[in-house]
């Protein structure tokens, strides 16, 4: 699949921008201090206006932009659908949540709120990853690993944030980072489960049976309906060297999962904790991108075995 | 005159889509919102019936039409995309004269006066002093009636249209042997064939009828088997697929004849009543009767009757006649029937299964077993149809009996220079088998069969320059009399057709115009008439030569070639080489029609012909060819176009269709004539034809009642109709010739009896292939030695969805093939290195060329194929200078040479079938070789870009 | 509504069967879409360079060339592909927009290209290829099935089919209702085991495709064999001694 910059943009930023509202929701749940009024607000203003970002980087890859509103519509059955109608709700309960915060720390009204940031937060993210996972033809993101992994990615990515904040408004990551580190080793152990699963995977189909042939009925290639390359091509025949692909996992790996964990230990043993937590950051951002390219770039669609690929 | 600043080619914008058609052309019916217009296709030479729809005075959609012969409803690829060719940049658009060097593409726009001015001046001098120098060759051309009129007329025998470089092996082969031919004058029993054979049929010859005939016998469950190198197109869906070694079928054919005489499994009962199987042949070696037919007193041939025990003319009725034996004539000397000839030869051990399998690179296992399948569907699951007839011996018959096995063959057979024998076998196979015009076999189209071989001697020039031809140009020779030689046994024709070099080329040698020319020079040649053909590119053998010559000039810098001009509708590479181009319309702007005198759409159910209707109205200033060459006809003041006084009798085309009489009541449309629109063949011109096609759909068909459907060479009923009709002069049987003695005089000439004389140096060539039984040899150029260097067949087809060069303008045809691959087997890409997409060295003795490579299975293993005609040169075709048919689509002609190996000159052989004269494409041997790795991605040889550039003076622009 | 239409049992299932036996790879089908489709009511199908370096352009039908068997025994398989028109179509129930719809009626799948904001999620949710994104419009095309052919009245009943089978000169493509078990086309899947393409993937096209076979004819056992030899012997010498009426 090709790696469009905008669904890179999209998965990345409001995973960051929803795995922090989701902390900051479960902070004041769990009852936050007073003092960290200034920060849950700051918080979730900068989650909304990551998720913001996020959302208008979407609708760049959309053929009609002006048509974006029609996307709410479907929430039945899309989960395209749902992820913007999700998205949307979350705005008035990261406001709501924010305000009640900052009105009344720590009351029952701002607690509760936090409960339902988190929750719409974590639904965002499952609406976004269930729009790859509920993919048939791709067999890279329809599996059991996907939606756990967004999840997974986002709460980490947001913790690395969390800590950053934190460490802003309290010279200290403290928990946060915690929070970071977990996320980071969950994410790197979801990541290697993700890759040894699709690794593992047999091709989900084969040509004969794409043309309708017996299974098993050996079948190649001869001509292509058009010599020039295609639509299909373009966007589902996205290939990538195995030598490029596995180098890229080991950025991946190193700078998206192994740094932010060290970054976030040494911010929790409060090691330059503002240097360490906003490097776990940027390390983060930064290999987490490079995750997200990988995922749709070795990400096979059925469509291109009609094109002699294997799937 | 200020010249404006050069320009490409005017062209229009590329539409968004086949939507925004007619951006220069607009409708020429009412406009109403919606409107349909019933016309012929002519996005290749099928003549398929369209359906038009034009909305709002633009081309909306073109589809088959369902009450038509041809296609009954259904269109192909290049007959859809007929709307984007309306709007193709390459549209020529106004007269041109050329003002750079030939070849640079240099023009100026002139008015359509001062071309006709130029180009009557030049043609009235030429017919004062010497018509001959005048060649007119016109390439897929559906006008040959009116062309090769004109060229009669004009008194020049140096005409001929394409079919020397397509298939005159076919129609030459056919006529002389069963009077009629494969695709233009016969078609499958697709009714009724239970094992159809396809020999070299692969895309081609011919599109949609094929199809649906096979769509037919595939419903029905029918075997179909195809002999071809290559398994695409219809080999593909084949139930049986024979990778046979190109130029190897004839013998692959004996070997089938070989099996069946063998087990005795042949028709002899058709072949005593329906050929000359048993015509006694005179044996009497050195003589100068030796090998012809021997006749009595009255000149009919003889036969030898078992039942007296004497001879007896071949033709009686009830007679017993001897298929074997030798017998003695009343002269004393001895004689043999044919086919005791044949049967010895196709016996001989040399043409079992076994001693030709490996050349042919198929298991002899496979051709006894194919040559059991024939047997058994010829002979015990025969066709019976319950229909009366009565044979032209006066015997009726209750049922007509049928052999279901139907044949096909085409350019894979016609394009070696062994073809004309091989299709010759493959008509003594079907003879054999009792499959000609019967039910389940291979059918004639009316208004074939025509009595052996099938025409008039060709023409020659009789009385002062500008007298016409006694003749048509082209013609059928049928022995050393007929030919266009001079005293020395030399050719008068530029192209050497009809010469001891290519005595049958009925169809002309068009590939070896502009070499001939050329070595020729002005004394023989002043014009080059030139139209819809692609003589500079993919028309021609080795087209860098041929470029080469077009642009040669003498000591004084004047060109070899005096003059060309050049009639079409688009900007081909043909075009630059034009002192004078002639614009053409495209098929939707103009009246055509598709004649009985020419290449009908006549079916075995009846004849049947066709029209064109200009549906747009072009806004470029160009002209019908066919408008034009009768205004030049008129103008020149020739015969059938001017009247007495020198007055043109026609103002068009159309005109000449409706009015034009080649005799007395024949004339180019044989459908409504009379003055009551009734005629059906004969009769007076109708005013009133043109509309009467019109309202029946574009065409006219007439159905032959059932009685005359089948036997129509021995059926009296359809003998009778045919004579009235038109179609043959005289309602006597047509004996099929399983033996040809008009090969045989010739090789008697060639052994130096009679009057005409071969010259000494092809003497020996004439006598070897001259053989009035089919014999194989192997391909000349192939059989020349080359030590093992080019071990590998190469050969063409041509794409489903392209024809030649007319695809590549086409903005949608060009996306399914802007490109092309050599093909070969994965085996021997594997020995040889190649994977997909190398890049590869394909090399000839005469030259190479660098292409990419695909693997495939389904192909001879020692052959490499390519489509045709997709490489084009820069600045063709109105295609952008990064076109990828310029960048990596080739031309395999590039490495054809036109001439035999190791000659060159006037001496030298063309590289064609001796017989014939057919170019023969196929014959190639290559050697492939892996390119460098770090070779530029592009093919070579890559000529020079040459676009058209136009200067255009403010008046005319304005 | 991208939810899928309930349909009853009694609702048509219009659809195409192609017969890979017969087609020739002729691109005749495709063109002929092309052709009635742009000027239609689909609206203009895009090419892009028509006339330069990367030709391309919208299609709504692709036709293939594959080889299958073994090298000794290899049989080019020509392959049109086109949308199958789903029972299970995930290109609709996952279209954010009601853009996608199946249609209740005879379960044409479609495309409303005034509500398509082009995402592109429904070409994702298609194993088949058959969605084909108009860069010009910047919405999803498909193939209509030609609905604005099969539902004319002014046309004769005929010519009531999709252009791309009234116009396949091998007559490989058959049109008709697959829920109507006596229709043409359920016949053909019957007598010839239509197939589905890529069946384990659950999307139940209702296009059905006729695999390529093999006519084979038996023959008896040889009269005579191997007796090759100069001149006319065995069988044939047998058969020339037979009486002959001329």
């Amino acid at each position: 699949m090709r790696p469009a910059a905008s669904v890179l943009l999209l998965t990345t930023l409001t995973g960051f921008a929803y795995g922090l509202l989701t902390w900051l929701g479960l902070y004041v749940a769990a009852g936050a201090p007073p003092a960290a009024r200034l920060l849950v607000l700051a918080g979730v203003g900068v989650s909304v206006i990551l998720a913001t970002l996020g959302l208008i980087a979407s609708t760049l890859h959309l053929g009609r932009k002006e048509r974006a509103w029609r996307a709410f519509s479907q929430w039945r059955s899309s989960w395209l659908s749902r992820e913007g109608l999700a998205a949307v709700l979350t705005y008035p309960i990261a406001l709501a949540f924010a305000w009640a915060q900052y009105r009344a720390p720590g009351s029952p009204a701002a607690r509760s709120l936090g409960v339902v940031a988190a929750l719409a937060s974590l639904g965002t993210v499952y609406c976004t990853a269930m729009i790859y996972a509920s993919l048939k033809p791709i067999r890279q993101w329809h599996n059991r690993h996907t939606a756990p992994d967004y999840l997974i990615y986002a709460l980490f990515s947001g913790a690395t944030l969390f800590a950053l904040l934190h460490t802003l408004a309290f010279g200290t990551a403290a928990l946060a980072a915690s929070l970071a580190a977990l996320g980071a080793f969950g994410a790197l152990i979801a990541k290697l489960a993700y890759w040894r699963h699709v690794d593992a995977q047999s091709p989900i189909a084969t040509l004969a049976s794409a043309i309708g042939l017996p299974e098993g009925t050996p079948a190649r290639p001869l001509d292509a309906p058009h010599f020039t390359e295609n639509f299909i091509l373009r966007e589902m025949g996205f290939q990538i060297a195995r030598r490029h692909a596995a180098k890229l996992r080991r950025i991946a790996l190193v700078v998206g999962f192994a740094l932010p964990l060290l970054f976030s230990l040494l911010a929790q043993l409060g090691t330059f904790p503002l240097a360490s937590s906003s490097l776990a950051v940027a390390c983060a951002a930064l290999g987490l991108l490079t995750e997200r390219w990988l995922f749709f770039a070795q990400a096979t669609h059925v469509s291109a075995l009609y094109y002699g690929r294997t799937v | 005159m200020t010249g404006m600043p050069p320009s490409v080619i005017e062209g229009v914008e590329a539409p968004r889509s086949g939507a925004a058609a007619g951006t220069d052309s607009e409708s020429s019916l009412p406009l109403s919102s919606k409107s349909v217009a019933y016309t012929t296709c002519y996005m290749c030479a099928c003549r398929c019936g369209i359906k038009v729809h034009l909305e709002n005075g633009r081309l909306r959609y073109i589809e088959g039409n369902r009450n038509h012969p041809i296609n009954r409803g259904v269109l192909c690829a290049k007959g859809s995309a007929g709307i984007m060719t309306a709007v193709s940049p390459a549209r020529l658009t106004t007269p041109l004269k050329r003002v750079g060097p030939r070849g640079s593409g240099s023009f100026e726009a002139i008015s359509w006066d001062e071309a006709m001015r130029i180009v009557t001046e030049r043609l009235a001098a030429i017919r004062a002093s010497d018509p001959s120098r005048l060649a007119l060759f016109t390439g897929r051309d559906q006008s040959q009636s009116l062309t090769g009129h004109f060229a009669r007329m004009f008194g020049t025998i140096n005409y001929a249209a394409h079919g020397g470089f397509c298939s005159v092996n076919m129609a030459a082969a056919g006529l002389y042997s069963v009077g009629g031919a494969f695709w233009e004058f016969g078609e499958p029993d697709w009714e009724y064939a239970q094992l159809f054979l396809l020999f070299g049929v692969a895309e081609d010859h011919d599109s949609n009828p094929i199809k649906l005939g096979l769509s037919r016998l595939k419903a029905r469950g029918a075997k179909i088997v195809s002999f071809n190198p290559v398994r695409t197109g219809y080999s593909a869906i084949a139930d049986e697929f024979v990778a046979v070694t190109p130029g190897t079928d004839g013998l692959l054919v004996f070997a089938l004849i070989h099996c069946l005489l063998e087990a005795g499994r042949i028709d002899t009962e058709f072949l005593v009543r329906y050929t000359n199987a048993h015509h006694l042949v005179i044996d009497d070696a050195g003589g100068a009767e030796h090998g012809l037919i021997a006749r009595n007193a009255q000149g009919s041939e003889l036969a030898f009757d078992r039942a007296t025990g004497s001879l007896a003319s071949a033709s009686a009725t009830g007679i017993d006649p001897a298929l074997a034996g030798t017998f003695v004539l009343p002269d004393g000397r001895h004689a043999r029937p044919a086919f005791a000839l044949l049967a010895e030869r196709y016996l001989a051990a040399e043409y079992a299964p076994e001693a030709v399998a490996e050349r042919c690179g198929v298991a002899a296992a496979t051709i006894r077993r194919l040559a059991d399948e024939i047997a058994e569907v010829a002979f015990n699951q025969p066709v019976v149809l319950e229909q009366p007839w009565t044979d032209a011996a006066g015997r009726r018959h209750t049922h007509m009996v049928g052999r279901p096995v139907a044949i096909h063959a085409m350019r894979g057979i016609s394009a070696h220079s062994n073809g004309f024998h091989t299709c010759r076998a493959i008509h003594v196979l079907q003879m054999l088998l009792g499959a000609i015009d019967t039910p389940g076999s291979w059918r004639y189209k009316s208004p074939y069969p025509k009595p052996i071989p099938g025409g008039l001697p060709p023409g020659r020039a009789a009385g002062a320059p500008g007298a016409p031809l006694t003749a048509a140009p082209l013609g059928c020779p049928t022995g050393p009399q007929d030919l266009l030689v001079d005293a020395q046994g030399e050719a008068l024709r530029l192209d050497r057709a009809f010469s001891w070099e290519a005595p049958l080329a009925i169809h002309g040698l068009m590939h070896m115009v502009i070499a001939r020319a050329f070595e020729a020079g002005p004394q023989k040649i002043d014009t080059l008439f030139f139209f819809m053909s692609n003589m500079a590119w993919n028309s021609a053998m080795n087209p860098g030569e041929s470029i080469r010559m077009l642009s040669a000039t003498d000591e004084q810098g004047e060109y070899r070639i005096p003059f060309v001009v050049v009639a079409d509708a688009f900007a081909s590479e043909t075009v630059a080489y034009a002192d004078l181009v002639l614009p053409d319309t495209t098929y939707l702007e103009r009246y055509d029609c598709i004649s009985l005198l020419d290449r009908p759409i006549g079916s075995a159910h009846g004849p049947g012909d066709a029209i064109r209707v200009p549906v747009l109205k072009p806004k470029r200033d160009v002209r019908p060819f066919q408008d034009v060459i009768i205004e030049i006809a008129g103008r020149l003041g020739l015969t059938d176009f001017a009247d007495a006084q020198g007055q043109p009798l026609y103002h068009s085309y159309a005109d000449y269709i409706v009015r034009h009489q080649r005799a007395a009541g024949i004339g180019p449309l044989a459908g409504f004539r009379g003055a009551d629109g009734r005629g059906i063949g004969r009769g007076e011109p109708n005013p009133e034809q043109l509309r009467r096609y019109i309202e029946n759909g574009g065409f006219w068909v007439h159905h032959l009642p059932p009685e005359q459907l089948y036997y129509k060479f021995a059926n009296q009923a359809y003998l009778d109709g045919a004579r009235a009709m038109g179609f043959i002069d005289s309602s006597a049987p047509i004996v099929l010739q399983l033996y040809s003695e008009p090969l045989q005089r010739f090789r008697l000439a060639a052994e130096g009896h009679g009057a005409h004389l071969p010259p000494q140096r092809l003497r020996e060539r004439v006598r070897r292939y001259f053989d009035p039984l089919p014999i194989w040899y192997a391909p000349l150029e192939q059989a020349a030695s080359h030590d093992g260097r080019y071990p590998l067949h190469a050969i063409t087809q041509r794409p489903m969805a392209m024809y030649h060069s007319w695809g590549s303008h086409n903005a949608w045809l060009r996306q399914i093939l802007p490109e092309n691959r050599i093909y070969l087997h994965r085996e021997l890409a594997a020995e040889l290195g190649i994977e997909d997409e190398d890049w590869v060295w394909v090399e000839s003795r005469s030259g190479r060329l660098k292409a990419r490579a695909r693997t495939m299975s389904g192909v001879n293993r020692n052959t490499v194929w390519t489509w045709n005609a997709i490489g084009k040169r820069v600045g063709a075709w109105g295609l952008k200078r990064e076109a990828p048919e310029f960048r990596r689509g080739f031309l395999l002609n590039h490495v054809i040479s036109e001439f035999l190996p190791d000659e060159r000159g006037e001496a030298a052989h063309s590289n064609s079938d001796p017989v014939t004269g057919q170019a023969a494409w196929f014959d190639l041997t290559v050697r492939l070789e892996r390119c460098a790795p770090d070779t530029p991605d592009e093919t070579a040889p890559r000529l020079g870009a040459n676009p058209l550039r136009i200067k255009r003076h403010t008046e005319s622009a304005a | 509504m991208t939810m899928l239409p309930q349909r009853g049992t009694e609702a048509r299932k219009m659809g195409l069967v192609i017969d890979l036996d017969t087609c020739v790879g002729c691109h005749a089908c495709a063109v002929n879409c092309k052709e009635w489709n742009t000027g239609g009511e689909a609206g203009i199908l895009p090419d892009y360079d028509p006339y330069g370096e990367k030709p391309d352009g919208v299609w709504f039908n692709r036709i293939h060339s594959y080889e299958t068997g073994t090298d000794g025994c290899a049989r080019t398989v020509n392959f049109p592909r086109s949308c199958l028109h789903c029972e299970n179509p995930l290109c609709v129930t996952v279209c954010p927009t009601g853009a996608s719809f199946k249609r209740a009626e005879d379960g044409i799948v479609l495309v409303d290209t005034d509500l398509c904001i082009g995402c592109k999620l429904c070409s994702w949710a298609c194993p088949y290829g058959a969605r084909e994104f108009d860069e010009q419009s910047g919405v999803m095309r498909k193939c209509t099935l030609c609905i604005d052919r099969i539902y004319d009245d002014s046309l004769p009943e005929a010519e009531r089919e999709p252009a791309c089978v009234a116009t396949c000169p091998a007559k490989a493509r058959h049109f008709g209702d697959l829920a109507d078990p006596d229709s043409h086309v359920s016949k053909l899947v019957a007598q010839r085991g239509g197939t589905d393409l890529l069946p384990e993937l659950g999307y139940r096209p209702t296009n059905k495709y006729l695999p390529p076979r093999r006519a084979q004819i038996q023959t008896a056992p040889r009269e005579t064999c191997g007796a090759a030899g100069q001149g006319i012997g065995g069988a044939l010498l047998r058969l020339l001694d037979k009486a002959l009426s001329r």
